[in-house]
């Protein structure tokens, strides 16, 4: 079991390092070529000094996953872009400080002896001021370096693909190898490129042609592998980008429908662990082609509806507006519901007769409630509260993978369960029925943005997963995952041949980007 | 060669002066000290004859020509200047370090390597062991002789020196002293050196000017400073030399057992 979840992981390497490769080298490159002069024009403009530091720093104090969210919004983009920027700015503030103290430590007696001699201010800072400085500025580099390196893993969520892929859908999955092989990978790359730029600074120092030729070869090597590994990924007009939200279901139609799109010719990517919203907005701006979304979660967070109409007039209405307003096409239901609902562990919903999401308000001031990161900022937990006059003694958010082990050791009372995820049968819960139905259906539907929805080929590909998972099937390929350990795209394999969408030929490589 | 005209200078827009009105000749092969107690101006009037501080009023004129009408960088490339910390470039190797000014004038490498080794020769060091070491594998005396290196290594006709023999132990600063009198001889060097050590000043100057609270209160030879002091501040300096000499000369007669 744990050599093949080893070698599932190892598959997924070359892409991801590639893309982490490029997002690291691309981001400090640039933040070397922008602050090695900027620093030098804060050492001779005094009072551009403070500013000009400050603002690195403040960019250095919000925290990583904040500043490449904030990017988002910004730039109107996901992927590379807003990942790149946010980095660069992260990467700045050693470089630049550095840089600055580097130069400005150079002994006034020294400067003063190039100036007596007659250097230009231009020799000085060439002959005199950078090799002196060097050491000091290159330590910046290499604490930009791990940083950055570090800090790339969190770009997963903006939509670029990084080792990061790893760490968010290894902890949703509850899959460890896979987040210690991100982790892994990711320390071993920081120490490499760190210990890569060591070498070349001493090269430089002692003037050592050997320790210079090798951190060449070092540096070349990392390049060349970056270009090698980003060509089977580099983008063609084709290749078709499919989105995840970050959650275990998520990752598996991702791979189904990766799978499926290969299977019919077409080249499939996947940009795993994204919010619900950026995914979205992502979609209709094109950058991803398709992704499985649920109509509930449409309805109250996109088309901000509070009214409930039944499912199949919901369903409907959704379509139709997805259509107007976004020229986004739904190109089916897949057949199973993923709804919100509380639940609890069957024991304490016997002890306490509890059946209901009535039944429960009553004793809802006495207890916890836990939920994923997004549940109390939606409108549903609003229409729910005021429904039922909801009114728990505490509120907590969770990530969705540790929710339900939360609900099983009794940490919390209540969770915010999705009605198909594998645990509430295996951790024995009991989900509450909602008998003044103030939640809404959460159809699941895969949605095409403007432009796959005009490619005949991807349409046909996709069309069979039209109204053939139940249930059933699709909770038992997350159980696979959250509960056996296997990874989405073994998942994913299970699925297509379940439903009977696996081709024999190709059914058993399957997709791994 | 050096002309000082009605030099003054002030950092505080005219409230003090750090040198007021002082006027100086140097001619061509003269050796010629400035004298005088710490903060006396004697630095700064040396600064502004290569201009790395530029004069508030008044002109100096170097080889005929006003300094704050040629381009600094030009002018300072012709002088050749000993600072008082030597101020080696501690990332260059002493070759490196000897061959900055021929390098900043683009001379030939072979060039520079030739003038760097005659260089290292001259000033007492072998090219050999000492080309390619950094200034801190270096003693004192020997990082001082590579500053003296560097100073003459574009051949310049004037030599301005801030203390140079300041930091050294007595033993290697008189060696310095004497050999650097002898190969100013040898190359006619005109030099202009700022000391507060009355005796470095007896001994090597052709000529001495003392300075007190940026003015210059009186020239002349070493001879005349110690007979005829011009000013009774000259004559209190000399009084610890004489002194000095004194002493010295009576524990010689009496045998080493006087005090």
């Amino acid at each position: 079991m744990t050599e093949a979840a080893l070698a599932d992981q190892l598959r997924l390497l070359p892409d991801y390092l590639g893309h982490h490769l490029t997002l690291t080298l691309v981001a400090l490159f640039s933040g070397i070529a922008v602050c090695l002069p900027l620093a030098i024009l804060v050492t001779r403009v005094k009072p551009l000094q403070w500013p000009v530091l400050t603002v690195a720093s403040v960019a250095q104090t919000i925290p990583g996953l904040a500043l490449l969210a904030l990017m988002v919004p910004l730039l109107g983009r996901i992927g590379f872009l807003p990942a790149f920027i946010a980095l660069l700015l992260y990467s700045m503030l050693p470089i630049l400080r550095n840089t600055v103290t580097g130069i400005l430590g150079v002994a006034p007696d020294i400067l003063e002896a190039a100036e007596g001699l007659g250097m230009t201010s231009r020799q000085r800072l060439f002959r005199v001021e950078l090799p002196l400085a060097a050491p000091v500025i290159i330590a910046g580099i290499r604490t930009a370096t791990v940083w950055v390196v570090g800090s790339a893993t969190l770009s997963t969520p903006v939509g670029a693909t990084s080792l990061g892929n790893y760490i968010f859908s290894g902890l949703q999955t509850q899959n460890s190898t896979a987040v210690l092989v991100g982790c892994a990978a990711a320390a071993a790359l920081a120490i490499v490129l760190d210990q890569l730029i060591r070498l070349g600074e001493l090269a430089v120092a002692g003037r050592s042609r050997t320790k210079g030729w090798l951190a060449g070869a070092g540096l070349l090597f990392i390049l060349l592998s970056t270009l090698i590994l980003q060509i089977p990924t580099a983008k063609g007009s084709n290749v078709v980008v499919v989105g995840a939200k970050p959650f275990t279901e998520q990752y598996v139609l991702a791979e189904a429908l990766a799978q499926r799109l290969t299977q019919a010719g077409l080249r499939a990517e996947n940009r795993s662990s994204m919010g619900s919203m950026i995914l979205f907005d992502a979609l209709t701006a094109g950058h991803v082609d398709c992704y499985v979304d649920y109509s509930g979660t449409i309805w109250a967070n996109v088309m901000k509806r509070q009214d409930l109409p039944p499912r199949a007039d919901l369903l409907e209405q959704m379509k139709n507006w997805l259509q107007r307003e976004h020229q986004v096409r739904v190109l089916g239901a897949l057949g199973f519901e993923n709804n919100y609902g509380l639940a609890v562990p069957k024991h304490k919903a016997e002890a306490l007769e509890l059946a209901s999401i009535q039944d429960l308000a009553r004793h809802a001031p006495h207890m916890t409630i836990g939920a994923d990161f997004e549940f109390f900022v939606r409108p549903e937990w609003k229409a729910l509260r005021e429904a039922y006059r909801l009114d728990f003694r505490e509120k907590r958010t969770f990530d969705p993978s540790l929710m339900y082990a939360a609900a099983r050791e009794g940490v919390v009372d209540v969770i915010s369960a999705y009605t198909t995820d594998g645990r509430i049968i295996e951790y024995d819960l009991a989900v509450l029925t909602d008998p003044l139905q103030a939640l809404p259906p959460y159809d699941a539907v895969l949605v095409l943005s403007p432009a796959a929805a005009r490619r005949a080929e991807l349409v046909s590909a996709l069309k069979g997963f039209d109204g053939i998972i139940d249930d059933g099937t699709m909770r038992a390929a997350n159980k696979r995952v959250d509960v056996d350990g296997e990874s989405p795209a073994r998942a994913a394999r299970f699925l297509l041949e379940a439903v009977g969408l696996s081709s024999p030929a190709k059914g058993g490589e399957g997709s791994d980007s | 060669m050096i002309c000082i005209q009605q030099v003054s200078k002030t950092f505080d827009q005219g409230r003090s002066f750090a040198v007021q009105e002082v006027d100086l000749e140097v001619g061509a092969g003269e050796f010629l000290v400035l004298l005088g107690e710490s903060g006396c101006g004697k630095t700064t009037l040396l600064k502004m004859i290569n201009r790395l501080v530029e004069p508030s009023r008044g002109r100096i004129l170097v080889e005929e020509r006003d300094v704050c009408r040629v381009d600094p960088v030009v002018l300072r490339r012709g002088i050749g200047y000993v600072f008082q910390g030597v101020g080696l470039f501690p990332h260059m190797t002493v070759a490196e370090n000897v061959a900055v000014v021929p390098r900043l004038l683009n001379w030939e490498p072979s060039a520079c390597r030739d003038r760097v080794d005659e260089l290292l020769r001259l000033t007492g060091l072998s090219p050999r062991t000492h080309r390619d070491r950094k200034p801190h594998e270096l003693s004192g005396g020997q990082r001082q002789r590579v500053g003296l290196a560097r100073a003459l290594a574009a051949r310049p006709r004037i030599m301005l020196m801030d203390e140079p023999f300041g930091a050294l132990d007595p033993m290697t600063r008189d060696g310095l002293q004497r050999e650097f009198k002898r190969l100013q001889q040898t190359l006619n060097l005109t030099v202009v050196m700022v000391t507060h050590d009355m005796t470095e000043a007896l001994l090597l100057a052709d000529r001495i000017a003392v300075m007190k609270q940026g003015v210059l209160v009186g020239t002349g030879s070493p001879g005349q400073v110690l007979r005829n002091p011009s000013h009774p501040y000259i004559a209190a300096l000399m009084e610890t030399p004489r002194r000095q000499a004194d002493q010295v000369e009576s524990i010689l007669r009496s045998g080493g057992e006087g005090k």
